[in-house]
């Protein structure tokens, strides 16, 4: 009975240790392999959904010089998803317990995978050790990998929103070009000089700006928007009380017009916001994409409010960690060297429409003073262009910020089409949206 | 009382079956609603509804059968100690609690199927009561909206939202039969398991009162038996009594007679003829030595058999190795003589004095080691008994004692006892050498 009992016992215990080595992956057949394979997801075309052809070439380039100087590591990615399939694409490698060790992902879909805890979280990881110096990335673009107060991913590349300008009916009115440290009320005045009649058939038929959200102009007076977790919002106050009246204010001198990107592209208005990669992918260097061939133009950073500054939106592209790959230890020192290797970075600037997640290869870089003097502006200087990103805002990450910001959206309309006084709708909607919030929690 | 605890086994084993049948069944649909949503293109979609990633599809089936023989193996350990006990039912619960987990929480009774088996061991110790205890707290949290987020993955809920809504309605309602039918099933066990052990209690009283009625008849006989041995020693006592009257009767009451009327002859010839009556008491002397003879005869009928047969001192030494062989007392023996010489109501006493103290050491002092010392210094033979035994405080003595003293000062020897460290019994005798034998 007793040898029995003994048997049995090993054999349960066996069969135990078996079943959990199955389900949480066996580490013997990496023990097997000689060299440690590190897969990687990405998208065939651009991240900034502009065509350019070098999609692979900064990820090739990057796993030659990585591969050189780590012997016995093997990195290979996944081609052919397009961007708009990516997120299918990796869900399902996901659920399938296929996904790559290692895989790029807009910001926007950060908290949902990070949600469904199917990435890794890095931040001890990164607090432990020595060789990761947080401090030669844009704090912005350290803060869009941010969940919940963890770390899930480092950026690989960014773009701040900037203001397009139409030079050419700038000259036409005799206005001097904006500094970079221009404000609301130097936007509203060159708003209301150029809004008019100009061919004289009774209605309007130049503009001064189109596409500028409330979100432009909330980023651009420094207004915080939700608390961190997503369970409070802060719709009173000053701030959004002056955006809104400059969103008002401009909206009313369109006598009532939907002015919209056609008119900008046809050179009739004068401001239109823009990603700095769309800027980048259409000037005529180094890509050869001339889209608005009838009027001269230029870009600015975005306009400030009196509590605010020159900034705007950060769009970052992250790199996050399967939270079931098979080498993190390898996949994480590979991430490492893609988001902080100097040469790799700056490779961005020839290959991708972004810009660079290092300080200093943004603010050194040739090929960007190149680009920026080409286009004949004094007034945009590198160090405005590293200081919006260094200061840009950054999506929150919290779960539900997509409803959330649908019912900001919706309040400002509401406001905006409303004839009451915008502090008091801006009280009404506080209450509402809060009590949306915190019925979602309670959820 | 066998019969009901075959329908208890009858009832665990079914209970086994359906919960193979109940976590296979989730296990296979999960995995179908998982496959379905990656089939389907909407594994985005709901990835974005999960709280951890779930295993892989093919994964879980497979892992929850494998759990499931884990357990199948724990359940026929039996009859184990404490320490595997415990890990036998801490493995139990990890493998039962696996596949809750790989079941998204959505059934937990194979909780109750641990459950069931840890109360099938009888013994009632203390681990037994704790790991309930556990178990039945486990089984009340092991509940999707219970358990703590880390172990959450997908609800089963959001799984079967792959199928359509009257589809999903049937799956959910059949799970619910299910989980309520294990229920069911777990309570017939627990029945028929406190029937069982109520059984067994009932049984243990009857065998206790069977056996207080048996002990009472069982004293009634010894009673009896006592009584019996004290009629039949009268019996023997009598019958002995008899014997020695008709022995008397018949040889020392004959040769008197003779002896008598030969003096009477005497008396009246002895100034007529005196050579005559020379003559006659030679007849009677020859007489008297013959009644002698029978009386020797008739003494000898009553001396111990071993003295009959051989010397005193070979019937001591197998009297005292019978004892040690029959009673395993440690019994230490010394002796300085040879013991020859003695004439037999010697022999005897000295026989009988070691006989009767080594039979009272054990008897009333209970003893386990004796020791007996035979010693001859000058004229006199000491033998001394003495013993480890509880001795007694107030020597009394009894027949046996009594006996013992009555023949010694027919000897003119004395008997001398005392209850210090044990018993100790000192006997003396006087040497007679050169008298008369009898």
């Amino acid at each position: 009975m007793k040898k029995r009992n003994r048997i049995l016992t090993i054999c349960a215990i066996l069969v135990l240790a078996g079943t959990i080595l199955f389900l949480t992956g066996s580490p013997v057949s990496g023990f097997l392999r000689k060299e440690t394979v590190i897969t990687i997801g990405a998208f065939s075309d651009s991240y900034w959904e502009v065509q350019n052809g070098y999609s692979y070439q900064i990820l090739d380039d990057a796993i030659e010089k990585y591969e050189s100087q780590h012997p016995g590591i093997r990195i290979e990615y996944v081609s052919g998803v397009m961007k708009e399939d990516y997120n299918e694409w990796l869900s399902e490698q996901i659920l399938k317990g296929t996904a790559p060790d290692l895989f790029f992902m807009p910001e926007e879909n950060l908290c949902e995978f990070a949600q469904a805890d199917a990435i890794e979280d890095l931040t001890d990881r990164m607090n432990d050790d020595a060789s990761f110096y947080k401090d030669r990335y844009y704090t912005a673009a350290i803060r869009s990998g941010v969940y919940e107060g963890a770390v899930y991913a480092l950026p690989f590349e960014c773009a701040p929103r900037l203001m397009f300008v139409n030079k050419t009916i700038l000259d036409q009115e005799r206005i001097a070009m904006p500094d970079g440290d221009w404000t609301f009320n130097d936007l509203y005045q060159i708003c209301r000089r150029v809004t008019k009649d100009s061919d004289g058939d009774g209605s309007l038929d130049q503009f001064g700006i189109t596409g500028y959200t409330y979100e432009d102009a909330f980023c651009g007076n420094g207004v915080t928007l939700f608390n961190e977790k997503g369970t409070e919002c802060y719709f009173t106050g000053e701030r959004i009380e002056e955006s809104i009246s400059l969103l008002e204010r401009l909206k009313d001198l369109n006598q009532g017009y939907s002015v919209s990107e056609k008119d900008f592209d046809e050179g009739n208005v004068v401001f239109m916001p823009m990603l700095f990669s769309e800027y980048r992918a259409y000037k005529p260097y180094p890509l050869s994409v001339k889209k608005y061939a009838g009027f001269e133009w230029q870009c600015l950073p975005m306009p400030a409010g009196s509590y605010g500054e020159n900034v705007s939106n950060l769009d970052t592209l992250l790199l996050a960690m399967n939270k079931k790959g098979n080498h993190k230890k390898e996949a994480y020192e590979f991430m490492k060297f893609l988001t902080g290797d100097e040469e790799i970075q700056s490779e961005i600037f020839t290959y991708s429409e972004g810009v660079s997640v290092l300080r200093n290869v943004t603010e050194s870089e040739q090929t960007l003073v190149q680009l920026l003097t080409d286009s004949g502006s004094g007034s945009f200087q590198i160090d405005t262009l590293s200081r919006a990103v260094e200061q840009a805002a950054v999506y929150p990450n919290f779960d539900g910020y997509e409803d959330a910001m649908k019912e900001v959206e919706e309040a400002v309309a509401d406001i905006l089409n409303g004839d009451a006084n915008i502090s008091t709708g801006q009280i009404i909607w506080n209450r509402r949206i809060n009590a949306i919030l915190k019925e979602k929690n309670i959820k | 009382m066998k019969e009901a605890k075959k329908t208890s086994e009858r009832v665990f084993r079914y209970l086994l079956n359906l919960n193979f049948w109940i976590i296979m069944a989730i296990g296979i649909l999960i995995s179908r609603s998982i496959n379905g949503y990656i089939r389907e293109g909407s594994a985005h979609e709901f990835l974005k509804g999960v709280e951890a990633v779930p295993e892989m599809p093919y994964k879980i089936p497979a892992a929850v059968f494998l759990f499931y023989l884990v357990l199948l193996l724990l359940f026929q350990i039996r009859e184990e100690g404490e320490l595997l006990f415990f890990v036998k039912t801490g493995m139990e619960i990890l493998a039962g609690l696996s596949i809750c987990y790989l079941l998204d929480f959505s059934y937990s009774g194979i909780l109750l199927l641990v459950l069931a088996d840890v109360a099938r061991k009888l013994a009632d110790t203390r681990w037994k009561y704790l790991l309930i205890g556990i178990i039945g707290i486990v089984y009340l949290f092991a509940d999707y909206y219970l358990v703590p987020d880390m172990w959450k993955t997908a609800s089963l809920e959001m799984c079967l939202n792959y199928y359509r809504g009257d589809v999903r309605a049937l799956l959910l309602g059949m799970r619910n039969v299910m989980v309520s039918l294990n229920l069911l099933t777990f309570v017939a066990y627990i029945l028929f398991r406190i029937r069982e052990q109520i059984n067994e209690k009932q049984r243990v009283v009857e065998l206790n009162q069977r056996l207080h009625e048996t002990n009472l008849q069982l004293e009634e006989a010894n009673h009896r038996l006592e009584l019996y041995a004290e009629e039949s020693i009268r019996n023997a006592e009598t019958r002995e009594r008899n014997r020695l009257a008709r022995e008397i009767h018949d040889t020392l009451g004959h040769t008197l007679t003779g002896i008598i009327a030969g003096l009477d002859a005497c008396c009246m010839l002895i100034d007529a003829a005196p050579d005559a009556v020379k003559e006659q008491l030679a007849v009677i002397a020859d007489v008297a030595r013959k009644g002698m003879t029978d009386v020797r005869r008739s003494v000898k009928a009553l001396r111990p058999d071993a003295l009959e047969k051989m010397e005193l001192s070979k019937a001591l030494d197998e009297m005292i190795e019978e004892c040690r062989k029959s009673t395993k007392t440690d019994i230490q023996y010394s002796c300085n003589d040879p013991l020859q010489g003695f004439n037999q109501d010697e022999e005897e006493i000295i026989y009988r004095i070691i006989q009767e103290s080594m039979t009272n050491a054990i008897r009333h002092g209970k003893a386990d080691h004796i020791r007996i010392d035979i010693r001859k210094e000058y004229q006199m033979l000491t033998i001394t008994v003495s013993d480890n035994g509880i001795g007694c405080k107030d020597v009394k003595k009894g027949f046996g004692l009594h006996h013992m003293e009555e023949r010694l000062s027919m000897l003119q020897g004395s008997l001398h006892c005392s209850s210090e460290n044990g018993f100790t019994v000192e006997a003396k005798i006087p040497i007679r050498w050169g008298e008369e034998k009898m």
